[in-house]
């Protein structure tokens, strides 16, 4: 019945696996570039870096791009470790912020690209507030002196609004903030919720950042952002965030559910039409652009306030551990070219550096011209998140009690103060 | 009676609709258009048979070679392990060496702690010794891993092995070796076949330490492979049962094909 031989044949065969797959080391520097990125292949992004491959390759006889697409739970939680070692790729995508680009360019395992964004020009195609993203200082701390990566995409956040619904229920599409609240309350009056949002996720505490902002300046920003200044929650703008943010709960601007939405949940339900309103950012552009097919829709810059969240996209770094810096500058240096840029644009993305009449679709017109009225009175304002690592989970909690009506806005705001001033008395020592 | 019987069978449907649900869940998404996902919603039915989806995934991520690459991995991890596991299950169980339980005690640590506290000094090791990004580190990792609950498991089986059979082959002659290969691996077989197909099923699954491991792509393994469509922001519903679906599929299909011998296993361990 049981014949060891077979056991031992299998045991055999299992070994001669082992060393076939002992052997696999990469062929190095020369003649390949290894890239990393993690955007969709139908992405604007994606679309854009696949022609920038074809581009390199040809203008670089000889070499191939080894391009990898990963997951990017798998950078997160990887990069560190990759960049440690001789697998580290030449080129990748990252993200930006104090907590991981800033993080890696302090562990000394991102290349110090100062001088070839300089050579290059980099820097001219940038406007300051992405250009606050891409260096840090010796803390890993943003807005520093030294360049560790370079965005060739942006984004923001915008109102997108359904049309149909607004003819609908004859409502004008609001320009003013006033008009957005009159707006909002002719359609509660004929039992339309107006907003879509999502209080598990992100997009509540975006709101409410946003409307911090509306009373802020950029001076505000950058004492919050890059901790230069004292911050102080109680103040005229994160109180009036707080207590608009409360105030429309109460007028049944938002669902009383709303706490329990997450952000996927929110956009879908807007793509399905049922809401006429959602605030959110520029990275659902594309997909409400290819799913949205039976009703008109646009977007607008949200109403009385020059600032808005937003930041550059994510950046390229450079690996200390590359064996062909050279190489990944070059392909760099392709995607910042006005080629790349015009057709990251005409994909549905915000480029960082193209001429908005080379875009030929008109909602994407749109889009990137508004997104240049923002860079004009620079008025990127970053993520609420940004400052203390682990905040994402407080502000979520905290925007919930507002939904849930559980705390008052003079409560939630201290809420958010403690994790703030921890992190940054955290600092200086 | 047959109230009773009747009562307990609506019950059982009940619970097998309950545990079925997430599976049809899954496939009624992948093969869904995003477009109908965006109109009728996660629970409607898909307004046509839309396999674009699997399609797509399948070529995005080469999944025919995350198959190979995890059938590889899995398949030398079981028989390895099994392989361990009965060498150690030997000395322990049968042959009852000194401060057993402590052994079983340090082996069981490996199963024990959480994947998050070993993978640093993994990381470390595997770059001194030059396997990292290697289908080997994994290997090895998961068969010490798996062959630890092997040990456990098999030795305390072992120990009521019954010692006459084993005195009646001393006395014939046979060495320890022969002991083990003529005697007591025919006769527990079924039991390190169950293991045989666990160890397959469960390294098959692995997410965590493949993914810090296996760095480049031609590696991967298929549970890594699936991470590659959850988004910074954005996830793709119907990409992602799709996928979702591709990846369940290979573990059911190794689970029917070898679900005679887990029955087996566990049966004739009953009758004993």
């Amino acid at each position: 019945m049981f014949k060891p031989a077979r056991l031992v044949a299998a045991l055999v065969a299992g070994a001669t696996v082992l060393t076939a797959c002992g052997g696999d080391d990469d062929a190095g520097a020369g003649n390949v570039l290894t890239l990393w990125h993690y955007e969709g292949p139908d992405s604007a992004m994606g679309v854009a870096w696949a022609k920038a491959i074809e581009e390199f390759e040809r203008t670089h006889e000889g070499i191939t791009v080894e391009f990898e697409e990963k997951g990017f739970e798998q950078i997160q939680q990887n990069a560190q470790m990759v960049l440690n070692s001789d697998e580290a790729p030449d080129l990748m995508e990252y993200n930006k912020g104090n907590a991981t680009a800033g993080l890696l360019s302090r562990q000394g395992l991102l290349t110090d690209i100062s001088a070839e964004v300089a050579e290059r020009g980099w820097d001219d195609l940038l406007s300051p507030g992405l250009r606050t993203t891409c260096q840090y200082d010796e803390r890993g701390v943003m807005g520093g002196d030294r360049w560790y990566g370079v965005p060739n995409y942006a984004e923001y956040t915008m109102v997108y609004y359904n049309a149909d619904l607004f003819a609908a229920h004859g409502i004008a599409v609001p320009t003013t903030f006033g008009e957005l609240t009159a707006a909002m309350d002719a359609f509660v009056r004929k039992g339309v919720t107006p907003l879509a949002v999502g209080g598990k996720e992100y997009p509540a505490q975006q709101l409410l950042y946003q409307l911090a902002l509306t009373e802020a300046d950029t001076e505000w920003v950058r004492d919050f952002q890059q901790y230069t200044g004292d911050v102080d929650f109680h103040d005229e703008a994160w109180t009036h965030g707080a207590e608009t943010f409360a105030d429309w709960v109460a007028k049944g601007y938002l669902d009383s559910d709303a706490a329990g939405i997450d952000a996927e949940s929110m956009g879908t339900s807007f793509m399905a039409g049922e809401f006429p309103m959602m605030v959110s950012g520029s990275w659902w552009y594309g997909r409400v652009q290819s799913t949205v097919t039976d009703f008109e829709w646009g977007t607008f810059l949200f109403p009385g306030s020059d600032l808005t969240l937003g930041s550059s996209g994510n950046l390229w770094v450079v690996p200390e551990n590359s064996p062909n810096k050279e190489l990944a500058y070059d392909f760099i240096d392709i995607t910042m070219r006005q080629a790349n840029q015009e057709l990251l644009g005409n994909s549905g993305g915000i480029p960082v550096a193209a001429d908005p009449e080379a875009i030929t679709d008109p909602k994407s017109r749109t889009l990137i011209e508004d997104y240049q009225t923002l860079v004009e009175r620079d008025g990127l304002a970053y993520y609420p998140d940004w400052p203390v690592p682990g905040y994402y989970d407080v502000l979520v909690s905290a925007t919930q009690k507002l939904i849930n009506g559980s705390a008052s806005p003079d409560e939630v705001l201290d809420e958010l103060a403690d994790p703030y001033q921890q992190h940054v008395d955290g600092i200086g020592s | 009676m047959t109230l009773r019987r009747n009562l307990v069978l609506a019950l059982l449907v009940v619970l097998a609709l309950v545990t079925l649900f997430p599976f049809l869940l899954v496939a009624l998404n992948a093969v869904k258009s995003p477009a109908d996902y965006a109109a009728n919603g996660p629970l409607g039915l898909p307004e046509s048979l839309h396999l674009q989806g699997i399609v797509d995934f399948w070529n995005r991520v080469d999944f025919g070679l995350k198959l190979a690459n995890s059938t590889v991995i899995a398949g030398s991890v079981a028989v390895l392990a099994v392989g361990v596991s009965i060498v150690t299950a030997y000395a322990l169980g049968i042959g009852r060496i000194r401060g057993r339980l402590w052994i079983v005690a340090v082996f069981l640590l490996a199963n024990l702690m959480p994947q998050e506290v070993l993978v640093y000094p993994l990381y470390y090791l595997a770059k001194e010794v030059g396997l990292y990004d290697t289908k080997l580190a994994v290997i090895i990792i998961f068969t010490a891993v798996q062959s630890a609950f092997g040990t456990y498991l098999l030795a305390s089986v072992l120990a009521t092995f019954p010692r006459e059979i084993l005195e009646a082959a001393r006395i014939d002659g046979a060495s320890r070796w022969q002991v083990l290969w003529r005697v007591v691996v025919p006769i527990s077989w079924p039991t390190l076949s169950v293991l045989l197909v666990f160890f397959f099923i469960w390294t098959w699954n692995e997410f965590f330490i493949p993914m810090i491991m296996l760095i480049s792509n031609d590696n991967q393994t298929v549970p890594v492979a699936l991470g590659v469509l959850q988004g910074q922001r954005l996830m793709d519903a119907t990409a992602q049962s799709a996928s979702a679906l591709l990846g369940i599929l290979p573990a059911v299909v190794f689970f029917l094909i070898f679900q005679r011998t887990l029955t087996r296993g566990i049966a004739v361990g009953a009758i004993r």
